[in-house]
Formats: structure tokens, sequence, C-alpha cells
């Protein structure tokens, strides 16, 4: 290279010339920068079209989760069952027998276990979100990839785990010869709907998690709080009919009280429903925006 | 000749003192004055926090094909210009343009989970450095055979030595192809023959026009491999040249 020593400046290498002795192919580099790097602005809104660029990770994600937990126990599938079924069991017997809870003429069990089934993805989806990004804290200070695509993750691991479990469900239901009605079609939906729900509580959790720590405490105490003030395990109609609008604000009213219609065959509260599917809306875009704005201190701050 | 990354007045504020200070509990929120912590809670530091900024005004180019290096004592920000423009955390002030698709080597074996075999790490990792899967299998054979571990495939990564996780994690990320290679101090507990592997293979990717920005305490490395180095001080620039004089200086002015 033919620049002078003494050149204090910026010196542009002569790279036409060969290096090490051999031609260096021309690169073309394209007009407009692939990324920019710029500071944060408060206004910025979440790009979701990273996410689905990462798409890759997050499956890696998922698979890394389930891999390890089927290498570290030894019953392996047989424990996602466990909770939900014990839990019932519990709740069968005592309330179910001894105080005679109303659960929409369903036979109690049954009724109890589809709403576990559902509360247990949501509990669990949203615990592992909260922590997931402190517990990735390594991969996030080292490389980058939407950090979405963590507490994401974490639902999906769980959303597997109440696959699994939900094939008790139907063992359950030839055992009490629960009939089945055409709206069992539409109860996609509202799986669909709670994994949006547990999905928006895990990012938002996830992110405020990274720095305020009393998030950690705080979320399972909010949690327990949580099951009880839902229909998981007594039918809605417990509640008296000028407190049911407020009632049904908690979003988890509608879609537990959907589900279980939509798998018994019993009326619709499409009051409810609707609520809970605007409540669920106004939840995602809030904790999707939250974490957007918190993004860029994670590396920072985990 | 167009650069591959062009960076203007990147300026990096880090916020320092005590963790509590910076991270308060609800309770220290409340028992505190709402004119102190309000600006907390809403997610901003307070005026009177103290700072230190490990960047300052750092303007350079790189251009394709090239391999850069960057020395300076510890704290002198370069690990923090590298984490910038591996896009981990975002500038202060400033900004980067990157023409091309970025690659990162910042700590090895990142996200490695011991359980997991060798094999399964190498897609897990991959994928993370952000390699899609049909590519990590088909250049699986030609990582195993880099990182020399064909007979632990299978092993749990657990049992490695540290030496195999450098290995595999400096494999992985070489098959990488980016057209940017931001390497951060990776060959500082690799043995000889490895490093010399290693070297190689940067000189080998910089041939095909990957530009690599190097960070490395080894300044024999980067006089044997870069055409241009930075003398990162205090957040700044302080010289920039040919690695020969660059080093020169560097030791004349603050070796021991």
């Amino acid at each position: 290279m033919s620049t002078s020593v003494n050149d204090a400046t910026s010196i542009v290498p002569d790279l036409s010339a060969p290096l090490f002795g051999i031609e260096r192919p021309a690169r073309l580099l394209p007009a407009e920068p692939v990324t920019k790097i710029r500071p944060t602005k408060f206004w910025e809104t979440i790009d979701l079209g990273e996410l689905w660029a990462h798409r890759e990770v997050l499956y890696f994600l998922i698979w890394r989760d389930l891999k390890v937990r089927y290498k570290q126990t030894m019953i392996g599938a047989a424990w996602v069952v466990v909770q939900p079924i014990l839990m019932t069991l519990v709740f069968a017997v005592f309330l179910g027998r001894f105080i005679r809870v109303p659960s929409d003429g369903i036979p109690y069990p049954v009724f109890a276990y589809a709403a576990m089934l559902l509360w247990t993805f949501t509990s669990s989806a949203i615990l592992s979100s909260s922590y997931s990004l402190v517990t990735n804290s390594q991969i996030i200070t080292r490389i980058y990839f939407s950090r979405l695509a963590l507490p994401t993750a974490a639902v999906g691991v769980r959303l597997v785990d109440f696959m699994i479990a939900s094939v008790f469900l139907l063992v359950f239901m030839i055992y009490y010869r629960v009939q089945l009605g055409w709206t069992i079609v539409i109860l996609p939906l509202f799986v669909a709907e709670i994994a949006v729900l547990a999905l928006s509580l895990g990012v938002l959790t996830a992110a405020l998690y990274v720095r305020y720590r009393d998030v950690g405490t705080l979320l399972p105490i909010l949690l327990q709080v949580w099951m009880f003030v839902s229909p998981t395990v007594y039918s809605a109609s417990i509640v008296p009919a000028r407190l049911r609008l407020l009632y049904s604000l908690n979003p988890l009213v509608g879609i537990m009280g959907g589900f279980r219609s939509a798998l018994f065959n019993l009326s619709f509260d499409w009051t409810s429903i609707i609520i809970s599917a605007l409540v669920t809306l106004v939840l995602l875009a809030f904790s999707l925006q939250v974490f957007h704005t918190l993004d860029s201190s994670f590396a920072d701050e985990v | 000749m167009k650069p591959i990354i062009r960076a203007a007045n990147v300026g990096k504020k880090y916020y320092i003192g005590a963790r509590e200070a910076a991270r308060p509990t609800w309770r220290d929120a409340l028992r505190n004055s709402i004119r102190n912590n309000a600006p907390l809670l809403l997610g901003r530091y307070g005026p009177h926090h103290p700072f230190i900024w490990a960047l300052k005004n750092v303007s350079f180019e790189v251009f394709p094909g090239e391999v850069v290096g960057i020395i300076g004592t510890n704290g002198a920000g370069k690990s923090t210009l590298l984490r910038i423009l591996a896009r981990v955390t975002r500038p202060t002030t400033g900004g980067a343009d990157l023409y091309g698709r970025g690659g990162s080597l910042l700590g090895v074996s990142t996200g490695f989970h011991p359980d997991l075999t060798g094999r399964e790490n190498i897609y897990l990792n991959g994928a993370i450095l952000g390699m899609k899967r049909n590519e990590i299998s088909r250049k699986f054979d030609e990582i195993v055979a880099f990182a020399e571990i064909e007979d632990f495939l299978d092993t749990q990564t657990k049992r490695y030595s540290s030496g195999m996780y450098l290995r595999l994690g400096f494999a992985i990320a070489a098959h990488l192809e980016p057209d940017i290679l931001l390497l951060d101090e990776v060959l500082t507990t690799a043995d000889v023959s490895f490093q010399k592997k290693c070297l190689d293979r940067i000189k080998s990717v910089s041939r095909d026009g990957t530009a690599v920005v190097f960070v490395s305490h080894n300044l024999k490395s980067v006089t044997h491999l870069c055409q241009r180095a930075f003398h990162f001080h205090r957040g700044e620039i302080h010289d920039e040249g040919k690695p020969g004089t660059v080093i020169e200086n560097y030791l004349r002015k603050f070796s021991v």
C-alpha cells in the first residue's frame, strides 16, 4: 500500500491491490443500508416483521426448552398433565362434592378440568415469559435477534404442554359421556385468544422484570388472585347480575366461559366474549409498545 | 470504494452508580420524593444520576474485504462499539449504517445449553447467530471438522473442556458467511494451533469480501492480520493507521 506512514488522517486502503497475492472479487454493495443503527425514539412502534425474520430462532428456543426438559426429567411428558389433574382433583372434592359449587349442569370434575387446563397454561406461560429475558441474559447481551422471540418462545412451550394436557380432557369427556355439539368448531378461537392474552401479559411482565425485580415476587400473588377472580373453579352464574358487567372486564371470564360453552354445547355469553376480545387486543397493543420502548435498554440493564 | 460500515458521531452513555439507586424497588420509589423517581418509573433516568460516556463522537468507515483491528486499554470503549455495531445495544447519539449482513462473535458459545449435545448446540447456536436450518445442515460437517469434535458430537456439552467450547463456538461463527464480521477478543483462550486456524479463516473470509472488525489484546495477531488499526482511548479514536505504527505508538505511550 502506498500511503504515507505519517498521514494521521483516515487512510483509505488501496483495496484494488491484491491482498496476500490474491485478486479480490469486487463486492457489490446495496444503495441503501441493510441496517440503520440509531438511538431510540420513544414514538417508534414495534416491528413485528423482525420477529418473523427471526422465526427460526423462535423455533429453536422452543425446541431447546422442550428438549432440555425431556432430558432432565424421567417422566417427561407426563409432568405437564400432573398440575391440572391434581388441582382439579382437590377442587372436585372440596368445591364440587362438599360445597356443590354450580357448574352449569356439567359434572364438576370435567367442568373444572377444562378451565384448569386453560388456567395452567395461562399462569405458567406468563410466569416463564416474565423471566425469559433475565434467564437468557447471556444471549441478549452478546447477539442480536428480535427480543420478542424470548417471551414468545416461553408461551410457545406452554402451548405445547397445553396440547398434551388437553388429551386428558378428551379422556375426561369420554368418561363423563359429555355430548358434543357443532359449537366445538369454534373452540380453537378461544384457545387462540387465550394464547394472545398470555403472550401480551408475558411480553409486558418480561419487559418490566428486567428493570423492576419486584415483578418476580408480585406476579405469583397476582396470578393467584386472578385465578379466583376468573370462573376457573366455579361458574360465572354465581356472580350477581348487577356485578356481571364489571366482572366481565376480566378477559378470562369471556374466554373460559366461551371455551366451556363451545366444549359442552352450552349457551354463549356474547357480551363477555366481545368484551374479552376487546380487552385482549388492547392489552396486546399496549404490551408490545411497552416492550419495544424498553427493548433498547435490555442489554444494558439485564 | 463504498464503505460497508459507516459510523458517524457514535456516542454511548452509561449510567453508573449503585444498582439500587438505578433500579428502585417500588418501596424505594414511594419512600423517596416523587420528583426524584417519577422519571425512573416512566423509563428515564433523572438528571442527577451519575454517568459516563463510554463512547464519544466516534466516526469511521470500513470497506468490504478490509480487516480492521481495534486496540486499546480496558474500558476504552472497544466492546461497547462492537455491541452497538452488533445491534445488541443502541447508541445514545449518532448512528451507523451497515451495508451488509452482520455476524458477530462477542463471546463464545453464546446460547449453548450444557444439557444439550454438541450436535444439538450447533443447531441452536447457529440459529441464534442467524443461520437458517438448512444452512446449518449443509455446513454441519465442515463445522465439526473445523472444531475437531467429531468424537464428541453426541456428548452433552457440559462435559466439554473450555477449549472445546471455544473451538465449537468459533467454528459455528466462522461459517456464518456474513458481509460484516465482528470479533471481540475471541482468541484469548485459544491455543496456538487453533489461533492459527482462526486467523487463517479470517484471512480467507476477508478475501471473499467480508469486512472484519477485530478487537484484540493480542497485538501480534493485529499486526499480522489487519490492514488498518484503530487505537481507542477513553471512548474516542486516539490513533488510526497502519497496524505497525499504531501499535508502536500505543506501546510507547501506554505500556509499562
